[in-house]
């Protein structure tokens, strides 16, 4: 007589998942994006490089001798911050259900004996794995490339690449937890999402008040160590009327920002009805 | 999770590790110098320390292989025994075997009573073994610091003053014990400002008047308000002394010898007054000339400018120069007298 089964629990089935949609994620057509999108960082850095080899005069800004870690500042702010990070969580973050619902595979995942916000959460942490596995990694090589060039040091420049490691990985959580949400609740996320990231993000961020406190990017900015920089017009508003957060309240919103929509989304998932679409 | 995801899991992490765990070997212990960096001027400056008052460069092959040397070769013929003779002492061929060198003064914390204490690094071909007897030969012992070899040579009430190191084959320290006890100690570790050992290259004001020299064969840049306080020059000569801040002195010795000296004043103020005595030597020196072709030559190529803070005046000494100041040393000059060797000294 075999032993009567338990119920798997939230974590342990969220566990699988994440087994099961790391490889998916990472071996579609998306990572081929992905791959571009995280590559022209590392294939700029190397321009640079090389720029600074072979003339003596390396490379300049306004006629003057750009340093390596201020180079890599910009890069992390106009790049990863700006751009990366938002575009990341909105193509991950909005897809984790609706690709399954678009490919009508969801059926098959709902019904297996898992709470289906298990589901949720396991490709969530799938998401955060594979895009910090990828961020990180290329930050890593953009920051050797760069920061010892124009006479910039290693060492000096080092803790605060950690610093831009736990930015970056807090940062990816949160907008993945937010798009997440939209993708769960919206007919049409992607949209949403890129409005939200490159519409709603940047605009209010131009101006005083307290809408910016509906976005990620405002306590996102309070964890960055690099100057902001004054690269146009809009840079420079954004640096006039830039209210910094402290780091403490930076990290608590994001928390609150990652486990309120993740919940939410959870909760989504488990109430909403998917019709598949024939 | 399927293989090629788990290769990739591992890649991943494996350059994460890699790069945190030499990030933290770079912040913590410092990168040999040169590791990622190629930063302006000579790669010997990594091995200066970050406080030198003067930094002075020589590319010594390019110097020698010049129509002006050979002409001066030429002309003055005492020079290829001592040449010899420096050769016998020490296995080094000034002509040949040094590529290039680089010399710094820094400032001695010992004491006060002297401008500083100096060092030369210079590349090239050197017998290790010839110059190490050498130095032992003359009273000199070696010491063992962090796996180098330091021919450490006790002079007067000083007893670390002079030592040398062969830092990697061809290149070698020679100069105050302590100064090149920190050029091992770059050379080893590279600049680590967290640990106090950094190199001139974070000198950012004088590796940007270093950038503008290296048109030259031969350049020095200097402190000038650091070494003037340092000189013990009389109160009324220091007083009197122009408000300048840097000087630099830049060179390229070929036909001839095309140089530019320079001078950052304290203030515009400081500068317009430097420039009206400069102008009153040009004008003095013009009167002097006579009739003189190559010295009026040269005259002529004085060009006073400079901007704001900076003063600059360009000098040509054409080779006709040289040809006259051969022509006017005698053809054969008495030989230098043998120093007798006498042993311990």
């Amino acid at each position: 007589m075999s032993a009567p089964r338990t119920a798997p629990t939230l974590l342990g089935s969220a566990a699988r998942i994440l087994d099961l949609s790391l490889g998916q994620m990472l071996w579609s057509r998306r990572s081929i994006f992905l791959g571009l999108l995280l590559g022209g960082p590392v294939l700029l850095a190397i321009a640079l490089r090389v720029v600074d080899t072979l003339y003596r005069s390396g490379f300049q800004i306004n006629g003057a001798r750009a340093g390596g870690a201020a180079i890599f500042g910009m890069m992390i702010w106009l790049l990863y911050i700006r751009f990366i990070v938002p575009v990341l969580g909105v193509f991950y973050g909005t897809s984790l259900i609706a690709d399954e619902v678009d490919d009508k595979t969801i059926t098959y995942l709902f019904t297996r004996p898992i709470p289906r916000s298990a589901v949720l959460l396991g490709k969530y942490l799938a998401y955060v794995v594979c895009t910090t596995l990828l961020v990180l990694p290329s930050v890593m090589l953009v920051f050797f490339l760069v920061v010892s060039t124009g006479g910039g040091s290693v060492a000096a420049a080092f803790p605060s690449l950690l610093r831009d490691f736990a930015m970056l990985a807090i940062g990816l959580a949160a907008y993945g937890a937010v798009f997440a949400l939209v993708g769960t609740r919206i007919k049409r996320p992607l949209i949403v999402g890129l409005v939200f990231a490159f519409g709603w993000e940047p605009a209010v961020l131009l101006f005083p008040g307290y809408l910016k406190r509906l976005t990620v990017a405002y306590y996102m900015q309070a964890l960055v160590t690099h100057e902001m920089p004054q690269d146009s017009a809009v840079s420079l508003l954004m640096q006039v009327f830039r209210e910094v957060p402290s780091v403490a309240t930076s990290l608590l919103a994001l928390a609150v920002i990652t486990g309120v929509t993740l919940w939410l989304a959870g909760r989504a998932v488990e109430h909403k009805e998917y019709v598949l679409e024939q | 999770m399927m293989t090629r995801t788990r290769y990739f899991v591992v890649a991943s992490l494996l350059v994460l590790g890699v790069g945190v765990g030499t990030g933290l070997v770079a912040y913590y212990v410092g990168f040999p110098a040169g590791a990622f960096t190629r930063g302006d001027g000579p790669d010997e400056l990594r091995y200066i320390p970050r406080d030198a008052m003067v930094v002075a460069y020589a590319d010594v092959a390019d110097v020698m292989a010049s129509e002006v040397r050979q002409k001066l070769h030429k002309a003055i013929p005492f020079q290829e025994n001592g040449q010899r003779e420096f050769q016998n002492q020490t296995g080094i061929n000034i002509e040949t075997d040094i590529d290039h060198l680089v010399a710094c003064l820094n400032p001695d914390p010992s004491t006060n009573n002297k401008p500083g204490v100096g060092m030369v690094i210079a590349r090239g071909r050197f017998d290790e073994v010839k110059i190490e007897a050498l130095m032992r030969e003359h009273g000199a012992h070696v010491e063992d610091y962090k796996g180098k070899r330091l021919v450490v040579s006790d002079v007067g009430d000083h007893p670390t003053s002079f030592a040398l190191s062969f830092m990697e084959p061809g290149l070698v320290a020679v100069g105050n014990t302590n100064l090149v006890r920190t050029a091992v100690d770059l050379h080893q570790g590279g600049d680590n400002p967290q640990s106090g050992l950094a190199s001139v290259t974070r000198n950012e004001e004088l590796m940007t008047i270093v950038k503008s020299l290296e048109t030259g064969n031969v350049w020095a840049v200097g402190r000038f308000d650091a070494l003037a306080s340092r000189a013990k020059l009389p109160q009324g000569f220091a007083e009197r002394l122009p408000a300048i801040t840097w000087f630099s002195v830049s060179g390229h010795v070929n036909g001839g010898l095309r140089g530019v000296i320079r001078a950052e004043a304290r203030d515009e103020e400081a500068a317009n007054n430097l420039r009206d005595v400069v102008r009153g030597f040009m004008a003095l020196g013009k009167l002097q000339a006579g009739s003189n072709p190559q010295v009026q030559l040269m005259l002529q190529s004085l060009e006073l400018g400079g901007k704001d803070k900076t003063v600059a005046l360009s000098f040509v000494v054409p080779a006709e120069v040289f040809d006259a100041v051969t022509t006017m040393i005698p053809k054969h000059l008495p030989e230098k007298p043998q120093i007798e060797k006498q042993p311990g000294h």
